[in-house]
């Protein structure tokens, strides 16, 4: 009974949370040029979508293919910028230059190889979005749905 | 258990008071995650299986982090309750605090005391990480002060000793990186070029006896990055100092040797095409956080079967596949010495590559259609190093020695060439169709004698149809051929997602057309049966919860070059995680 007590108070401690501010995480672009997420990316009121996907995430890469096809709609409509954070490690992030070109994303890219940000954020696997506008984390979606995209941009719109 | 309680209020009242002071614009930030991974383990008469005598089982983690201005501290909670998830290391045991750290962060310093975790290079010298699927989290307990001095240069000073369940093994484990973007410094446009360096030392007193080598082994790695135009070419030399090497689950003093790493990766991409290769050799190189290993008998495993211990990864450079089928026999880096006269397997190391070649068929094209079409092409073969080698020395003692050549290939491992092709077909209907070739050396990389070699077909399609904005279905289905091992293997996968919070699915694996005469087939390891599974997950935010029923398959699991066999399961799981 104790244990039942235990795991429910640290999920309702947990859930009456709620993160706001991105956490400072300096980490390498495609480029292999270090950015961080505090000192880059914090044009005013720009909204920055952070994907979190892996090379070998099959649902990711649906979401990162869909939102490509609309992504040229995504910024004639809202000053957006999607950010994809790859989480590959060693193992497979040199496929994820290759991958990102022969797919013809028009991402930034930056890559999470010892998942640094991933675990600032607190995400136990991929696919997780995160919205972000001056700072703040407006929003989050833990997995992905076909066609979430569309709502994904409702959201993004209402934020203007 | 008093203890956790009153943790927990603790945590409930800093919480508290965090957001209250959040509110007044002292901008103290709180955040952190909560996951639990539990499962009810259940008889199973079609597969002779009885509950087991501990059916409820979870792995809970709770993280929570204070951050005010420069400062941030923070602590992970981990409770294994009753016991930890079957075939999970048999040292997490109970609740207790399992990483802590007080961090101070500028623009050009960090400094981390307590837990920490970081890679240098690709990890071949040294990386500490979490993955809780796999149980492995070797953060470093000590101390790590990163300076850049200017954007262009970095240096990591390191000390500390690594996680092992709730303590730490016993190496001291001293470290020291830089990493230089060269062209940036020096102005240089034309093209990119960066330079990286790092020393890995590990102390760990020996016995006076042993003389042949020394208590610090040091590993040191060289590597460069350099891009022109759509060209680029890296690559990594690690040097590992003499060391014991493990024989038989036993460290062998008399058994001393260096190792090494080479890694040379190379390609070339600009939008619409990408090529990739990766190349490596890799000798003698396993590391861990102590030599001795933590032996289990009653479990007959080691600590090396949980990836316990481990200080650097070589991970296995194929292919990730996301087909279920693809994922039985998989392949494991062979990055540690093996010599074994009695089942005659003598590994040094492996050699090899990985080859991807993407492209993307324009909209419009003949192949591409109106929506385009996505290929990738994947090829890897691996094999062992071609080596001299005895089991005695001159003087007619057990003390075995080898000389590996350079670049010279042996018996191959394991090799798979697949390729996969993306349709969008209409604006609601997206196909994938795979096909994998896979080669396995049953022998060589399980080390168990079996006569045959693997060399299986498969193939594996996924659709997915979009019923309305929110509604989808996903069907896969896949079919294996591995005659010389299990024979035919087939496999359906059903997803349906009713909006952006409810989502089902249900799947089946069958195995079947084998001889029972010609195969034995381990009495742990059924396989004339269904291995199905099914389950719902609602999802809102950055919270999921996820429910299912089914059976996992028993077997060789493999990980970090060793194999061991783990019981099958049925049972009843439930998954939550959440951020804040």
């Amino acid at each position: 009974m104790k244990k039942l007590a235990l795991t429910l108070m640290l999920f309702i401690s947990a859930l009456g949370l709620s993160q706001n501010k991105l956490p400072s995480i300096t980490l390498k672009n495609l480029e292999g040029t270090t950015v961080s997420t505090t000192q880059n990316f914090i044009e005013k009121d720009k909204i920055y979508v952070y994907c979190f996907w892996a090379t070998w995430c099959a649902p990711c890469i649906q979401e990162l293919d869909a939102i490509n096809d609309v992504y040229e709609d995504w910024k004639s409509q809202a000053n957006v910028e999607v950010i994809a954070v790859s989480i590959d490690d060693a193992r497979t992030n040199k496929r994820v230059k290759p991958l990102v070109n022969g797919k013809g994303w028009e991402y930034t890219i930056l890559m999470d190889t010892n998942q640094d940000f991933k675990r600032a954020l607190g995400i136990s696997n991929p696919p997780f979005t995160a919205v972000v506008k001056n700072g703040e984390i407006v929003f989050t979606q833990n997995g992905h749905t076909p066609g979430s995209e569309n709502q994904l941009l409702e959201q993004i719109k209402a934020l203007k | 258990m008093k203890k956790i309680i009153s943790l927990t209020f603790l945590f409930s009242a800093l919480c508290a008071f965090a957001q209250k002071a959040d509110t007044t614009k002292t901008k103290v930030k709180v955040y952190g995650s909560f996951e639990r991974n539990g499962q009810w383990y259940t008889n199973d008469k079609n597969r002779g299986i009885h509950q087991d005598t501990v059916p409820l089982r979870a792995n809970n983690y709770f993280n929570v982090n204070f951050n005010y201005k420069k400062f941030t501290i923070g602590t992970q909670v981990e409770s294994y309750m009753n016991e930890a998830l079957l075939n999970f290391n048999p040292k997490y045991k109970g609740t207790n605090f399992a990483t802590y750290y007080a961090n101070y962060k500028t623009k050009k310093l960090d400094i981390t005391l307590g837990h920490y975790y970081v890679q240098f290079g690709s990890g071949l010298a040294l990386r500490t990480w979490e993955d809780r699927s796999l149980g492995i989290n070797n953060a470093l307990r000590g101390a790590k002060v990163v300076y850049s001095p200017i954007d262009e240069i970095s240096f990591t000073a390191l000390y500390g000793k690594a996680r092992s369940g709730f303590d730490v093994a016993n190496g001291d484990i001293f470290g020291f990186n830089t990493d230089v973007n060269v062209s940036q410094l020096l102005n240089v446009e034309a093209f990119d070029f960066k330079y990286g360096f790092s020393g890995v030392s590990r102390y760990e007193k020996l016995p006076v006896a042993v003389q042949n080598f020394s208590a610090f082994t040091n590993l040191f790695s060289n590597r460069f990055e350099l891009a022109y135009k759509n060209y680029y070419v890296n690559t990594e030399y690690v040097f590992k100092s003499r060391d014991a090497i493990i024989k038989q689950n036993v460290l062998d003093t008399n058994f001393a040797k260096e190792g090494s790493a080479l890694l040379v990766n190379f390609g070339y991409s600009k939008k619409g095409i990408g090529f990739d290769a990766n190349l490596r050799r890799v000798e003698n190189m396993q590391l861990l956080a102590q030599r001795n290993l933590d032996n289990y008998p009653t479990l007959s495993s080691t600590s090396l079967n949980y990836n316990d211990k481990i200080l650097n990864f070589v991970p296995s450079l194929t292919k990730q596949h996301h087909s279920n089928l693809a994922n039985i026999y998989v392949y494991q880096a062979q990055f540690q010495v093996v010599m074994d006269e009695s089942i005659q397997v003598n590994k040094f190391g492996e050699i090899g590559g990985e080859f991807d070649f993407f492209y993307d068929f324009k909209k419009g094209s003949a192949l591409g259609g109106k929506y385009g079409t996505k290929i990738n092409l994947n090829v890897s073969s691996w094999y062992n190093l071609k080596a001299k080698f005895r089991y005695t020395n001159n003087a007619g003692e057990n003390i075995q020695n080898y000389q590996a050549e350079l670049f010279n290939a042996n018996e191959k491992y394991f090799s798979d060439y697949n390729i996969e092709i993306t349709k969008k077909v209409s604006k609601n209907f997206k196909t994938a169709f795979t096909y994998i070739n896979q080669y396995y050396n049953n022998k060589q990389i399980q080390g168990i004698f079996k006569e045959f070699d693997i060399n299986s077909h498969i193939v594996f399609s996924e659709s997915t149809y979009q019923l309305s904005d929110s509604k989808s279905i996903t069907f896969g289905l896949e079919h294996m051929w591995a005659d010389n091992d299990r024979k035919n293997w087939a496999a359906a996968t059903v997803e349906y997602n009713h909006n952006e919070h409810w989502s089902i699915f249900a799947m089946d694996m069958y195995n079947y057309g084998f001889d029972h005469k010609t195969l034995t087939i381990s009495e742990t390891d059924l396989f004339d049966i269904h291995f199905y599974n099914f389950g719902t997950a609602y999802k809102n935010g950055s919270t999921r919860v996820a429910l299912n029923y089914g059976r996992q398959r028993g077997g060789l699991v493999c990980a970090g070059g060793v194999c061991r066999f783990v019981p099958p399961s049925t049972g009843l799981g439930l998954q939550i995680t959440t951020s804040f």
